[in-house]
C-alpha cells in the first residue's frame, strides 16, 4: 500500500509541474498587466515602466519562467504585486479558512448524502422517499449563487426581521467581538458563521450523493449475501448499516474524489458571497489584477489538493472493499 | 459513563445554542463602530499607495496630513498649523509640536522631508511623487518643526500639493526605495492620527483603536473606542449586514439598493453625496470618423444623458461638462452642457457627409461606408447597460454602434494601446487639484506618449493653451476664467464626451451618530463616529 502511495505521489510531480508551466504561460498570454491597478490617468507612463522593472516584468517570459521555477523549488513564492507582501504569508493566512469551509462541507456532503440516500432506499417508493427525492432534485438543479442568496434572505435577513430565535450572520468568519468570547462562545460563533456558506456548498453536492447512494443501496440489498444476512436472523439495521452499506459506498467514494475540484471552485464564489476570507477570493483577485505570483501559487496549491484528494479516494476504496489491493 | 457523555454533549449543545441565540445588535460592543467595504485595503503607506479608501483611512484615521480641507473645500491647517507662501516660488510650513507617532516619538519636519524625498525617488514608483508633487522641486528642513518646499514652477492650487500624511522616518529609513511597496510596515503601520493600528486580517478586517493622545487642537481623542473595517465583497450580503445590525456603515451601496434603504428609514440612513467619479465616452480622435469635430458633437447631442441618469442611476448623478466637478470651488459656474437634440445631431452628421444613401435607415458617407463603430466597455452591470442605451439612442440618428463588453484588463489594454474606436469608461479624480487631469487626458504633448492617459489622441491647440495657462495661473478668479473657456471649448469640440458625475452612495445605521459624507470621502468623519443609545 505504502509503495502504491509513494508511486502515485511521484507520478503526481510531473503532472503538477506541467500544470504550473501551463498556468504560467497561459497567464502570460492573457491581455492586461499587473500595473493596471494604477489606472488613474494621472500616473505618468514612466511610473508604470518603473513598476514593471520593480516587478521584473521587463524580462522576457522564458527568463521569468526559469526564475520563478527555481525560486519556487527553494520554497520562495515571491511577493504579491497587489498586496506588497510575501505570497506565502497570504497563503498561510487564507488557506486554513478555505480548508475549514471545504473540509466541513466535504464531511457534510458525504454524511448527509449517504444518510439520506440510505434512508430513502430503505423506504423505497414510499411518500417520504418521493418527497426526499424531489427535494434532492430541487437542490441539485438550483444554481448555487441563487441558493446562497436565498439562504441569506431567509435565514439572515428575514429571520432577523421576524425575530426568529436563531438568525445567522450573513457574512464573515467570526464576529467582531470574537476575541472577547469564551470557548463555547467562540465555537458557537464559528458554527453560526459557517452555517450558511457550508450549507450552500453542501446542499447541491449532497443531493447528488444521496441519489447515487440510494440507487447503489437498492442494488446491493438485492444481492445474495444480504439475503443470507437476513436469513440468519440479523436485525434489519445491522443488515443495512453493517453489511450492505459498506459495499454500496464504493462508487460514492469515486464521486468524492471527483467532487473535490467542484468543492474548491464552489468555494471561490461562496467565499465571495459570504465574505469568507479564504483562498478562493485571493485567487480571483489575483487573476483580475494579473497578480502573477499569487495566481501561480494558489492555482498550484489547488492542483496539489485535487491530486491528493483523488489519491485519498483511491486509498479509501481499499478500505471500503478488501478485494481491492494496491501492489 | 454513557449517561455522563450524553450529559456533557447536551451541555455543550446548550452552550452552543445560547451563544448562537443572542441579539446581533448586542454582539457589536457599545464603543465599537463597524464599517464595511467591498475590497481589501492596499498597504498603508502614503508613498506607494494609489487606492482611494486606503488613502482616506490614512488621511482621516491613521495619520496626520499636512493640510486638510474644510467644508468649502478650502485648505485648512492640520499638521502644519501655519504657513507662509513665498510668492509663487516656495512655501514654508510650521508644524504642530504636539503630534506624536503612536510609538511615542515626536513627528518632525525630518519625517516630512523623508516622505517627500522618498516619493520623489523614481524607484518607489510613487503616484504622490510623480503626479501630485510634480510641481514641487525640493524640501529643506529649517528646524525640527519648520520645512521649506520650493516649487519647480509657479502653479495653481499650490497649497493643495500637500494633502498627504508624512510617514515615520525612523521606521522606514534603510528600506530600498524599490522595496518600499513590500515593506512589512505597510501592513502594520505606526501612525500619528486619531486611531492606532491594531490588526489586519487579509480580506477580512482591519481593526483600529482610539489614540488617547491625539492633540486637542486637532479635535482630541476620537469618539469611538474601536473601529472595525470589514471587507464584504458582495453588495447584497453587505447590505444585509447593515439591516441585521452586523455593521453600522455600508460604504458601497448600489443605485438599485436605495429604495430598500429608504423603506427602512427607522434602521438605516442613506448617504447620497457628490462623487469624484466621472463617466465619459472617449472617441479615438485619430481615427475616422472621430477626427471630425462635427461627428463627435453630433454623437454627443444624440446621447440623452438625463435619460441614462434617471433610468440607470435612479437619478443619482448629474450631467458633466468637463473634468471639473460641479461642486468644486474652481468650477466655472453654469455652463450649459451640449443639449440633447437629435435634429441638430442629424443636421451635423449630414453636413459632415454622413447621410442615408441607400434607404436602410443608417447613414453612409460618399464612399458608401456605413457610419458604424465599436463601443468598448469593461464588464460591469452599469457600464453594460449604459453602452446598450447609448447604442439604442445613436441608432435613432442612423448610427450603428457595435457594443463590445469585455473583461476590465483586456479593455484597459486596448484603451491604453489606442486600439479602439470609442470607449465608455470612468475616471476618478484623486484629489482636488483641477489642472492635473486635463493635462494628462487632453494635452497634445501626451498624445503620442506610449501608455499615457491621452488615449484618445486629443490634439487641440486651444485646449493646450488653456491647460497650460490653467496650470500656471495662481489667482483663483483668473483660474475660474480659464477653466470656463476650457469647458466651453470642450462643449464645442467634444474630444471626449463627458456623460455624468455619479453620486456616491453609502448607508449607515440610525444608531450611529456623527456620520456625514461629501466629496472629501466616506471616512471623512470617522473621528466623530459614535454609537448612540437608540
Amino acid at each position: 500500500m505504502s509503495a502504491y502511495i509513494l508511486r502515485r505521489l511521484l507520478g503526481a510531480v510531473p503532472l503538477l509541474l506541467g500544470i504550473a508551466t501551463l498556468v504560467f504561460f497561459v497567464l502570460d498570454l492573457a491581455p492586461g498587466d499587473p500595473t493596471a491597478f494604477y489606472f488613474s490617468p494621472n500616473v505618468p507612463p514612466e511610473v508604470l515602466e518603473q513598476l514593471r522593472i520593480n516587478y521584473g516584468l521587463d524580462q522576457p517570459v522564458h527568463v521569468r519562467y526559469v526564475k520563478w521555477m527555481s525560486e519556487f523549488f527553494t520554497g520562495n513564492f515571491g511577493f504579491s504585486f497587489g498586496k506588497g507582501r510575501p505570497v506565502a504569508d497570504i497563503l498561510i493566512e487564507t488557506l486554513p479558512n478555505t480548508l475549514i469551509l471545504t473540509g466541513t462541507s466535504l464531511i457534510l456532503v458525504f454524511v448527509v448524502g449517504v444518510a439520506v440516500g440510505v434512508w430513502q432506499a430503505v423506504r423505497q417508493n414510499t411518500l417520504a422517499d418521493g418527497l426526499l427525492g424531489g427535494v434532492s432534485l430541487f437542490f441539485y438543479s438550483m444554481p448555487s449563487f441563487w441558493l446562497a442568496l436565498m439562504l441569506v434572505l431567509l435565514f439572515s435577513l428575514k429571520a432577523h426581521q421576524w425575530g426568529w430565535p436563531v438568525a445567522f450572520p450573513p457574512t464573515g468568519m467570526t464576529s467582531v467581538d470574537y476575541d472577547a468570547l469564551g470557548f463555547f462562545g467562540r465555537l458557537g460563533d464559528r458554527a453560526m458563521h459557517l452555517a450558511l456558506p457550508a450549507a450552500t456548498l453542501t446542499l447541491a453536492l449532497a443531493a447528488g450523493i444521496a441519489r447515487y447512494a440510494r440507487g447503489q443501496m437498492l442494488e446491493v440489498v438485492r444481492q445474495d449475501y444480504v439475503r443470507t444476512a437476513r436469513a440468519k436472523g440479523l436485525p434489519e439495521h445491522t443488515v443495512i448499516l453493517k453489511h450492505a452499506l459498506r459495499n454500496s459506498l464504493i462508487p460514492v467514494i469515486t464521486l468524492l474524489g471527483l467532487y473535490l475540484p467542484y468543492l474548491f471552485s464552489g468555494a471561490v464564489f461562496v467565499e465571495y458571497i459570504f465574505g469568507w476570507p479564504g483562498m478562493g477570493r485571493v485567487i480571483v483577485d489575483g487573476i483580475l489584477q494579473r497578480d502573477y505570483p499569487v495566481v501561480m501559487a494558489t492555482s498550484f496549491l489547488f492542483a496539489v489538493m485535487v491530486v491528493l484528494g483523488n489519491l485519498l479516494a483511491d486509498v479509501l476504496y481499499a478500505v471500503a472493499d478488501p478485494r481491492i489491493r494496491y501492489e | 459513563m454513557h449517561l455522563c457523555a450524553r450529559t456533557a454533549l447536551t451541555a455543550a449543545l446548550a452552550a452552543l445554542l445560547a451563544a448562537c441565540g443572542g441579539d446581533r445588535q448586542s454582539n457589536v460592543g457599545g464603543a465599537t463602530v463597524v464599517a464595511a467595504l467591498r475590497s481589501d485595503f492596499s498597504g498603508f503607506n502614503t508613498i506607494t499607495n494609489s487606492a482611494q479608501y486606503t488613502n482616506e483611512v490614512m488621511n482621516y484615521a491613521l495619520f496626520t496630513p499636512l493640510v486638510q480641507y474644510d467644508d468649502n473645500l478650502q485648505v485648512r491647517p492640520w499638521l502644519a498649523e501655519s504657513w507662509e507662501l513665498l510668492g509663487d516660488t516656495a512655501v514654508v510650513f510650521h508644524l504642530r509640536a504636539d503630534v506624536h507617532w503612536h510609538d511615542g516619538r515626536p513627528l518632525t519636519a525630518a519625517d516630512v522631508k523623508f516622505t517627500f524625498d522618498m516619493a520623489k525617488t523614481p524607484e518607489t514608483a510613487s503616484l504622490l511623487g510623480s503626479a501630485f508633487l510634480s510641481d514641487v522641486a525640493a524640501a529643506e528642513v529649517l528646524d525640527s518643526l519648520t520645512i521649506h518646499f520650493s516649487f519647480a514652477r509657479p502653479h495653481a492650487q499650490a497649497l493643495e500639493d500637500f494633502w498627504w500624511a508624512p510617514m515615520p522616518q525612523h521606521l522606514l529609513e534603510g528600506i530600498a526605495p524599490a522595496e518600499l511597496r513590500n515593506a512589512p510596515f505597510n501592513r502594520a503601520p505606526v501612525g500619528s492620527g486619531p486611531f492606532r493600528f491594531v490588526e489586519w486580517r487579509a480580506n477580512e478586517r482591519v481593526v483600529l483603536e482610539r489614540n488617547p493622545d491625539f492633540p486637542e487642537g486637532l479635535g482630541g481623542p476620537a469618539a469611538a473606542q474601536r473601529i472595525v473595517l470589514r471587507i464584504v465583497p458582495e453588495v447584497s450580503t453587505l447590505l444585509t449586514e447593515l439591516f441585521t445590525g452586523g455593521i453600522h456603515v455600508d460604504i458601497d451601496v448600489m443605485p438599485d439598493q436605495t429604495a430598500s434603504i429608504e423603506q427602512r428609514s427607522g434602521d438605516a440612513r442613506l448617504h447620497a453625496f457628490p462623487g469624484r467619479t466621472v463617466y465619459y465616452i472617449g472617441w479615438n480622435n485619430a481615427r475616422a470618423p472621430f477626427d471630425d469635430a462635427r461627428v463627435r458633437r453630433a454623437l454627443a447631442q444624440a446621447v440623452n444623458r438625463q435619460e441614462i441618469i434617471d433610468a440607470l442611476l435612479k437619478g443619482h448623478g448629474v450631467i458633466s461638462t468637463s473634468t471639473i466637478p460641479p461642486w468644486h470651488p474652481l468650477h466655472p459656474g453654469n455652463i450649459e452642457p451640449l443639449a440633447y437634440d437629435t435634429a441638430a445631431a442629424a443636421t451635423l452628421l449630414s453636413a459632415a457627409g454622413w447621410t442615408d444613401r441607400n434607404g436602410d435607415g443608417m447613414r453612409e458617407n460618399a464612399g458608401g461606408q456605413p457610419l458604424r463603430f465599436v463601443l468598448l466597455a469593461s464588464d460591469d452591470p452599469l457600464r453594460r447597460s449604459v453602452v446598450e442605451v447609448v447604442q439604442a439612442q445613436l441608432r435613432r440618428v442612423g448610427v450603428q454602434v457595435d457594443v463590445r463588453v469585455i473583461e476590465f484588463q483586456t479593455m484597459l489594454q486596448q484603451h491604453r494601446n489606442r486600439e479602439f474606436d470609442a470607449v465608455f469608461t470612468n475616471w476618478v479624480i484623486d484629489n482636488f487639484q483641477v489642472a492635473s487631469s486635463p493635462f494628462s487626458l487632453l494635452h497634445s504633448s501626451q498624445a503620442d506618449v506610449p501608455r499615457s492617459a491621452n488615449r484618445s489622441s486629443v490634439r487641440d491647440q486651444r485646449l493646450d493653451a488653456l491647460i497650460d495657462a490653467g496650470r500656471s495661473a495662481t489667482d483663483p478668479s483668473e483660474q475660474r476664467r480659464i477653466w470656463r473657456e476650457f469647458t466651453e471649448v470642450l462643449q464645442e469640440e467634444q474630444p471626449l464626451t463627458f456623460l455624468f458625475w455619479i453620486e456616491e452612495l453609502a448607508a449607515s445605521s440610525q444608531r450611529l451618530d456623527g456620520v456625514s459624507m461629501d466629496p472629501r470621502g466616506e471616512f471623512m468623519t470617522i473621528h466623530d463616529w459614535s454609537l448612540g443609545a437608540r
